[in-house]
């Protein structure tokens, strides 16, 4: 919202002594935001109001005259190529220094003539898009005076941020209050003229069908409106800086009031209403009705219409209807100053996606007492602009809300709850700086809560806020807390995954974070629709669009995004992660349920090792995301803890696609991406992927490590190879290794695959290092060759093993 | 060989003379070897002497026994040390034939790195355990209930309309802040209660300076006697550490539905020292998080005591703070994952 200087003036006693930049400051740390404060006048130096004395012909140009202009001091000649003036129009001069458009005055010959300065049109002057000749100002100009000044230019605007919770400050009297309360500065208040009353006579009824709607509607006729005046100047250029824009002098008066007092004004042409009877109705069902802005609204129930007897004529709080818009041939007028139910409003302006001065503030709750005040100020401004006076009576019907409330403000309560020793003197003094009348009974102060403060002040604590706020939270002195009773820390929970991050990024890899959303097309195109664990996601009703409608249920397709871009950016060695919840809908119940959880995902793709003086170059592969994720287990588990099952998915190469086991239950799967994804996002190089349900990972921990006792005896270490055959897992035969050399078995470790010339088709020779050791004694050569024995005995048995001779 | 000791002395003290002289310009270890056979080797006077030994006479045996003893002893040790010597000469000069150059690159550990907002969360959770404070966590995915209503948002507040809400269903929504996990923490904790919520949030916002999914961090604090002043502490306090002692802080009052008083904290603006540029919209202040003391009214949700207890709460954004702290420009790097971007932290 924005205000002006001048304006609040007018409600303050000797705001002068206080400059733009104080008063800026002291909004801000009181709560009403000051975005920015913007002097005017800048752009308004040296300009000048004079008379235009005599003009002639410019001797060597029929387009231009040569004028003789009385600036008050001087009698100037100025060069003029408009033609719309004549002897005696007051004018805008710009002297010499002026800036106009960019453009600095200064005397120059035109065409031969001495030019001493510039007579300006409104567009010339930035104040209006008029550019059909030089501005004609009125004569309530002083010839000789600056112009800004008399113009309402010399001015700063302030850009306010008003909260939700205090519409009373959405107009300059409400601000002005503020002020008021944050100087002491006495603030002017005014109100309706008591020698006028409403429902004087019955020419004109208001029907409120329904007070929850409309608490109150009030109103006024005046006739014989098609011959006042234009908007003054000052008035236009006041709202233009304000952002309005000026129309004509009824709907300028009726903004100009709005931003005066905070009530929303309507002006209906009276003679086009059907009846002499206004009826406030909540709309029926279809209900049709054309708007200012030639839009025709299909209304329901829940919309508040206003309307004569034949149908809806405006759509209340929010914009009038196209039939009843007053006009230029308009002779007599309806004001409509009324209070609307703002939940009703916001609905209906939310369904329309249409939100206007008068709806915003409506929504927000404008307090009823101020309807009336608001026709008073309408009539006074149009008196002082027009000279005419309108009847005494108007219409009003009020459910006369009982907006009164006292509440006990507790002095050490205000205390306590602050950290402060503010004496009562000080607290009676700030509430009634903000208008709360209030009288203190020993420690308890009363406060009576004003009327315009009724919707926000309703507790202790609200009063406690307002103290704190006007008597400065910077006033407020900072207390170190008594030590807090608890210990921090973190869960062992939040430990393992800060130690899971830890220790990726300390692999190489780089943690990524991906939006959660993902589109229906990123679905299909990982083929996620015909897989059971991931097909059944949690859709948002209103995504920003159809790439964001869907929670992903995986953090594959996202990482992969990850690596195409990287990639379409020639940065192809790619190692990344990332720990983020997936999401995904259940039936339980016979209910669908989101459920979420913390994943990690890893994706490599590129190059290992590059090509460096002495180390040869390395593409990834399925072997280094493994060792990744069997890295990663072995800092948290038994080594043998983790395996990876082959499984098929849709996502991943056929052969080279498989469940990561832990403990005997799936807990993720790893591959590597099939390639027809890879050929469909062009990325043209292999991505390896693993995806683990962190959450269980964490839950499989052990929160206890036990000791294990060294060997202090010389372990020894043997090679073994076995000849199987190719279809014989490498883990199966390693898991019977272990089984069968029991507890002496410190370590082992496949150092040689071989398949070749040497042996028959289809066999394959692993060749094992094993490192034994007894933790009582030193094993012999009996015992080792006793467990080679058992080994190679339960080897041939379960995969008809041959033990290779070294 | 002479019955007579002098003699025979003589004869070996000019054998070790011969020795020392041969000794002196022996520069390898074979040259050193020839050396020694002469001397002490088979053919040697001395090893001549020990083998004629038998020759001589009783009474003189173990005397000369002992002299010539003497002289192959002296130079058996000698031959020792300079072998020593020697050997250490060609060693080191085998070590400096090698051929090195120290300023050739290193194999070095492939460096990966932690998102910045996992550092950032890292760092203030950090700062708040060293207060006492624990890690609380929520759901994403948030009813109606705890998002809105149980914060002091009753259906058609106003203030609602400043969240533009993700749904999953009508009471169903993706959160639109952290502030859910003080009610969900509230209702399972009694007082006195220290935690900070790190998480992700949402809003349907996309443009520079909105991204449809961002990253807070709540904080709460409720316990008896917890003041104003106390809040002020303990957000100056995290302020300094996070962004520096010397940047000066101020608590603006402001408006959030379920804090009261509240305030939005704004700290000095670190280009221009305060004094105003476009980094701070020429206000000389940054606004860095929004907090307050606690609505009384959320106590009704969670069975506290508003007599008993006060506490505080605040809300920080931490794509914010990061780009604060390292002038990145542009919200939506965060989430473009380029990796010259992630590489930098
Ligand atoms: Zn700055």
């Amino acid at each position: 919202m924005k205000i002006t200087y001048n304006w609040l003036k007018e409600f303050i006693e000797n705001l002068e002594s206080i400059s733009p930049a104080e008063i800026a400051e002291k909004l801000t740390m009181s709560g009403t935001e000051v975005k920015k404060v913007n002097y005017l006048g800048e752009n308004f130096k040296n300009l000048v109001v004079g008379r235009i004395l005599s003009f002639e012909k410019h001797p060597d140009a029929d387009k231009l005259s040569l004028c003789n202009v009385d600036t008050g001091r001087n009698l100037l000649n100025i060069v003029c190529g408009a033609k719309n003036f004549k002897a005696d129009d007051i004018v805008v001069v710009a002297l010499e220094g002026a800036r106009i458009q960019d453009f600095v005055i200064k005397k120059s010959k035109i065409r031969g003539i001495f030019s001493e300065g510039m007579m300006c049109s409104e567009k010339e002057l930035g104040i209006s898009d008029e550019s059909g000749g030089i501005m004609i100002l009125d004569d309530s100009f002083t010839v000789g005076k600056d112009f800004a000044g008399q113009a309402g230019l010399d001015d700063w605007v302030f850009e306010l941020e008003i909260t939700p919770n205090r519409p009373d400050c959405l107009c300059v009297l409400g601000i002005a209050r503020e002020i008021s309360a944050l100087t002491g500065l006495k603030f002017k208040e005014f109100g309706y003229n008591s020698e006028y009353y409403a429902n004087k006579d019955k020419k004109f009824v208001i029907d409120i069908r329904d007070y929850e709607s409309c608490p109150r509607y009030s109103a006024k006729i005046f006739k014989k409106i098609d011959n006042y005046p234009k908007t003054p100047l000052w008035m236009k250029n006041r709202l233009m800086q304000c952002d309005i824009r000026s129309v004509s002098l009824l709907v300028d008066l009726t903004n100009y009031v709005m931003l005066e007092c905070g009530q929303p004004l309507h002006a209906f042409d009276l003679n086009k209403l059907s009846s002499k009877k206004i009826i406030i109705r909540k709309a029926e069902k279809e209900e049709k009705l054309l708007l200012i802005d030639g839009s025709e609204k299909s209304l329901d129930e829940n919309d508040i219409v206003i309307a004569d007897e034949k149908g809806p004529v405006a759509l209340a709080g929010i914009m009038g209807g196209k039939g009843t818009e007053i006009s230029d041939e308009t002779e007599d007028m309806l004001l409509e100053s009324a209070n609307f139910n703002g939940v009703s409003i916001m609905r209906t302006s939310k369904k329309m996606g249409f939100r206007s001065e008068a709806s915003n503030r409506f929504e927000k709750k404008l307090d009823p007492e101020n309807t009336v005040n608001a026709i008073g100020r309408f009539e006074e401004m149009l008196y002082r602009i027009s000279n005419v006076k309108s009847d005494n009576t108007f219409y009003d019907n009020y459910a006369d809300l009982k907006r009164s409330r006292r509440i006990d403000l507790r002095l050490s309560r205000l205390n306590d709850f602050l950290g402060t020793d503010i004496k009562t003197e000080k607290v009676s003094e700030i509430l009634d700086l903000l208008g709360f009348k209030n009288k203190t009974d020993g420690e308890i102060i009363k406060v009576d809560i004003p009327t315009f403060r009724y919707e926000d002040i309703e507790r202790e604590v609200d009063l406690i806020e307002e103290v704190a706020r006007i008597y400065g939270f910077d006033n407020i002195p900072v207390r170190k807390p008594r030590t807090a009773s608890k210990q921090g820390k973190y869960t062992d929970e939040q430990k393992f995954l800060r130690a899971i991050r830890n220790t990726l990024s300390e692999m190489g890899l780089n943690e990524v974070i991906n939006y959660s959303f993902i589109g229906r097309k990123d679905l299909l195109m990982f083929y996620l629709e015909k897989e059971k664990d991931y097909k059944d996601y949690v859709k948002i009703i209103n995504p920003l669009n159809e790439d964001f409608e869907i929670l992903r249920t995986s953090l594959i397709q996202s990482l992969v995004r990850n690596a195409k871009d990287n990639i379409f950016k020639k940065i192809n060695d790619i190692a990344i992660f990332e720990i983020s919840k997936i999401f995904k809908s259940a039936e339980s119940d016979g209910q669908r349920k989101s459920t979420e959880k913390n994943t990690l995902g890893i994706l490599l793709s590129g190059r290992a090792c590059l090509k460096n003086w002495d180390i040869q170059e390395r593409y990834y592969d399925y072997f280094d995301i493994k060792g990744i994720v069997e890295s990663l287990a072995e800092i948290f588990f038994d080594k043998n803890d983790l395996s990876v099952n082959e499984c098929e998915y849709g996502f991943f190469h056929p052969v080279l696609g498989g469940d990561i086991i832990l403990k005997n239950k799936k807990i993720g799967v790893i591959g590597k991406l099939h390639p027809k994804i890879i050929n469909n996002l062009d990325i043209r190089q292999d991505i390896y992927i693993a995806e683990i349900d962190l959450d269980t990972f964490i839950e499989n921990i052990s929160r206890e490590k036990k000791f294990r006792q060294i060997s202090s005896f010389p372990p020894v270490n043997i090679d073994l190879a076995f000849i199987v055959d190719e279809e014989i897992k490498y883990h199966d035969i390693e898991k019977e290794i272990i089984a069968s050399a029991g507890r002496d078995l410190q370590n082992i470790r496949l150092f040689d695959l071989y398949r070749g010339k040497q042996l028959e088709d289809n066999k394959k020779s692993l060749a094992f290092a094993l490192e034994l050791n007894a933790i009582d004694k030193t094993l012999n050569e009996k015992d080792i060759e006793s467990l080679i024995k058992k080994i190679s005995e339960q080897l041939s048995k379960k995969f008809q093993a041959r033990l290779r001779d070294q | 060989m002479e019955e007579n000791i002098n003699a025979l002395k003589s004869v070996l003290d000019k054998e070790y003379e011969d020795f020392e002289s041969a000794v002196e310009k022996v520069q390898t270890l074979s040259e050193l070897e020839n050396i020694e056979n002469r001397f002490i080797g088979k053919k040697s006077l001395v090893s001549e002497y020990l083998k004629n030994m038998g020759t001589l006479s009783g009474e003189f045996r173990p005397v000369a026994g002992k002299t010539i003893n003497e002289t192959r002893k002296k130079i058996s040790e000698r031959i020792f040390l300079i072998r020593e010597e020697i050997s250490l000469i060609e060693f080191d000069k085998k070590l400096r034939n090698e051929k090195s150059d120290l300023t050739l690159p290193g194999r070095k550990i492939k460096k990966g790195s932690k998102n910045i907002i996992s550092q950032i969360i890292e760092e203030i959770e950090m700062f708040f355990i060293g207060l006492g404070y624990e890690i609380a966590e929520g759901p994403e995915i948030e009813t109606d209930y705890y998002n809105f209503e149980a914060l002091n948002h009753p259906p058609d507040h106003p203030a609602r309309s400043l969240h533009d809400t993700f749904f999953i269903d009508e009471n169903i929504l993706l959160r639109t802040h952290t502030s859910p996990v003080q009610i969900r923490y509230m209702e399972k904790h009694k007082p006195p209660v220290y935690v900070i919520a790190p998480g992700k949030t949402y809003r349907k916002d996309y443009d520079v300076t909105h991204t449809p999914m961002f990253t807070q961090i709540e904080g709460l604090a409720v316990d008896k006697d917890i003041n104003f002043g106390n809040f002020k502490w303990t957000l100056e306090t995290f302020v300094h550490a996070i962004f520096g002692k010397d940047r000066k802080i101020r608590f603006r009052p402001h408006y959030f539905p379920f804090t009261e008083p509240s305030a939005e904290v704004d700290v000095s603006c670190n280009m221009c020292k305060g004094s105003g540029c476009r980094i701070c919209s020429y206000s000389g202040w940054l606004e860095i998080l929004g907090a307050g003391m606690v609505d009384p009214n959320l106590y009704k949700f969670v069975g506290y005591d508003a007599e008993e207890v006060n506490g505080f709460a605040f809300g920080v954004g931490i794509e914010r703070i990061a780009m604060l702290k390292y002038g990145i420009n542009d919200l939506r790097m965060f989430f473009d994952n380029d990796l010259r971007f992630l590489n930098q932290f």
